[in-house]
């Protein structure tokens, strides 16, 4: 899938109201099976990149687009459709939900494109395993260590086999060997289903592993 | 291990919370119920016959004001075209220490000529709950109103001393909510004697032969029931103008009267109705809605994955619907054993201060249900109106 996002902009409220910019004028593109490493400092809006590509938050101004479909504008229930069925996240913090086990977890990705339990179930549990974490699918969140937190939530986000993944900081929270399992099955996304990939990290192993990296400076693209 | 998705987190928290909230409306309106049905039964009572008593200011006590209503009065009232039974009753205060105006349901004493069926026609039979009803010929015996036996713990075979007499317990009679819980049922001939062991000046008058009265005069007033198809109103106009000395209370009117003289007691229900309705809906809807927007980052969460606003709505509603139907389950019983411990602690005083009836149940259900069901629809489609990312953000 061909992703573009073009002049986007960003802006969230101050301490006092004033509108404090986060992006501004920001375009790019993401060619279909390209692994695309999104660098820069702590601030520099990298996280709210992901989020407007991701239809999680609407941008100020600009637009997203998934090959000939300007998504940004689509209806709340059409953006929903979009992001059950396109769009994988890996969130920093994992976000998985406290209440349910790591496989309930993983099966929330397959319950709202209305997916087969069963055949979901099985898909679920195959990724866990190459994952590592299917030892740990009756446990709830609390119980797990953050690294099997974040392979779980990996799960989750790659379980419907999205077009486009994006991913903050997916290997933050691992150790050097899960963090290679995880690059791992990014990359054979990418070359075996074409997935497209934007991946936000600060560790430069990991950028460099990407087909190209795109560098985000205070709001603005400087490079890519 | 608990499984979580049965309680989720914070729903225990909300499912007390509706407890409370159900607890308190049903607490409330079992009081309230409580007073409607003692309205309501006197209200049944005084349209079930006609009340007369004699011409004067009063002796004993009665179901109307009045004097001595003497035997040949009752008869001329007994032959009043319409007319189907008149039974000669004698009520007296239980404690004649006391003054009518410090209880609200004073205890009596209710002498009833049985020779006449009870003419009273929603009370023609008063149920018993264990023993029997009294009989034409019964000296000696007493039947006790509920409250009245729960307040000295009679039971059938027992013994109440009432002035200088023992009286056998043969009955005690099943809940009524009403005047007769309160209420010891006697033969007139037992009422007429204790009546004439009260009052001296009333002994010397029967006791000294010097008039003209007899025992059957000695009647604090008389029941009076019609015939089928007689308008009760009409004939109680009819023995007024007919029979001269006496005092007749017309249906209709003191249907009326004590409709006015219960005005208060109206608005006290009001009034406790609707603060059970706005303490309970208040304590529901906010208990609801805050355990919806502790989980705002789930929600955001689940937006990310693709849930439309109505597979959410869907979800809430059920997890609403649960948890209202369990908080609920939990206030009734809480409410009922408060009911339970604060009657368990006045019930010396004979009396019952709630009524939990099916239909009290089952509004309490319906409203914590519809309540919770629209706090989680309005905090469901607040939260939606939010972007994930926002929702997420505020969660954390």
């Amino acid at each position: 899938m061909l992703v573009r996002g073009v002049g986007l902009g960003k802006s969230y409220r101050g301490v006092g109201g004033e509108p404090v910019p986060v992006l501004s004028g920001v375009d790019l593109e993401i060619k279909p099976g390209e692994f695309v490493a999104v660098i820069g400092p702590s601030g520099s809006g990298k996280s709210t990149l992901l989020n407007l590509l991701g239809l999680l938050e609407p941008a100020d101004a600009g637009e997203v687009w998934f090959d000939d479909e300007r998504v940004s504008h689509l209806s709340r229930r059409a953006q929903c459709r979009v992001r059950g069925t396109a769009i994988g996240f890996v969130f920093q913090s994992f976000l998985l939900i406290e209440e349910l086990t790591a496989l309930e977890n993983v099966l929330l990705a397959a319950r709202y494109v209305g997916r087969d339990r069963q055949a979901a179930g099985a898909d679920a549990i195959a990724l866990m395993e190459r994952l590592d974490v299917a030892h740990r699918r009756g446990h709830y969140p609390s119980q797990l260590s953050g690294g099997e937190q974040q392979r779980v939530a990996f799960c989750r986000a790659v379980l419907n086999n999205p077009p486009l993944l994006l991913a903050d900081e997916p290997t933050g929270n691992v150790d050097d060997q899960h963090a290679q399992v995880i690059l791992a099955e990014i990359r054979g996304r990418v070359q075996a289903r074409g997935t497209s990939v934007l991946l936000v990290t600060h560790r430069p192993e990991v950028s460099v592993q990407a087909d190209r990296i795109l560098r985000l400076g205070v709001g603005r693209m400087e490079s890519g | 291990m608990i499984n979580r998705s049965l309680f989720p987190r914070g729903y225990l928290f909300t499912l007390f919370g509706i407890a409370v909230g159900v607890a308190g409306l049903l607490a409330l309106g079992a009081m309230a119920e409580r007073i409607t049905r003692f309205i309501q039964g006197g209200d049944r009572f005084v349209l079930g016959q006609i009340s007369v008593a004699g011409e004067g200011i009063g002796m004993g006590t009665g179901f109307t004001a009045g004097g001595l209503l003497p035997r040949f009065k009752i008869q001329e009232i007994a032959r009043v075209p319409g007319v189907a039974a008149v039974q000669a009753q004698v009520m007296l205060p239980l404690n004649t220490t006391q003054s009518h105006f410090l209880t609200l349901t004073q205890e009596l004493v209710l002498g009833l000529d049985l020779t006449v069926p009870t003419p009273n026609r929603h009370y023609g039979e008063l149920p018993v709950r264990a023993g029997r009803f009294l009989r034409d010929g019964d000296r000696g015996a007493i039947v006790v109103g509920t409250d009245f036996a729960a307040a000295r713990g009679l039971r059938v075979g027992g013994t109440l001393r009432l002035g200088e007499k023992d009286f056998s317990v043969v009955g005690v009679l099943d809940k009524t909510l009403t005047a007769p819980d309160r209420m010891a049922f006697v033969t007139i001939e037992d009422a007429r004697g204790m009546w004439l062991q009260r009052d001296p000046m009333l002994g010397r008058a029967f006791g000294g032969g010097t008039g003209t009265l007899a025992p059957e005069d000695l009647n604090t007033g008389a029941a009076v029931a019609w015939q089928p198809g007689v308008k009760p109103d009409e004939l109680a106009n009819r023995i007024k103008a007919t029979v001269s000395g006496i005092n007749v209370t017309i249906p209709g009117e003191l249907s009326r009267l004590l409709q006015t003289s219960t005005a208060f007691f109206s608005s006290l229900l009001l009034g406790i109705g609707s603060l059970g309705l706005l303490i309970g809906g208040l304590s529901l809807s906010n208990v609801v809605t805050a355990a919806m927007f502790e989980r705002i980052r789930d929600f955001g969460i689940k937006r990310a994955l693709g849930a439309t606003d109505l597979q959410l709505l869907r979800e809430v509603l059920g997890e609403a619907l649960a948890v209202s139907i369990g908080g609920s389950g939990v206030g009734v019983v809480l409410a009922w054993v408060i009911g339970w411990g604060i009657e368990r602690h006045v019930i010396h005083e004979g009396q019952q201060l709630f009524v939990f009836s099916s239909r009290l149940l089952l509004f309490a259900l319906a409203f914590s249900l519809l309540l919770g069901m629209l706090a989680a629809t309005y905090a469901t489609l607040r939260i939606t109106r939010i972007s994930p990312a926002e929702a997420i953000r505020r969660g954390a």
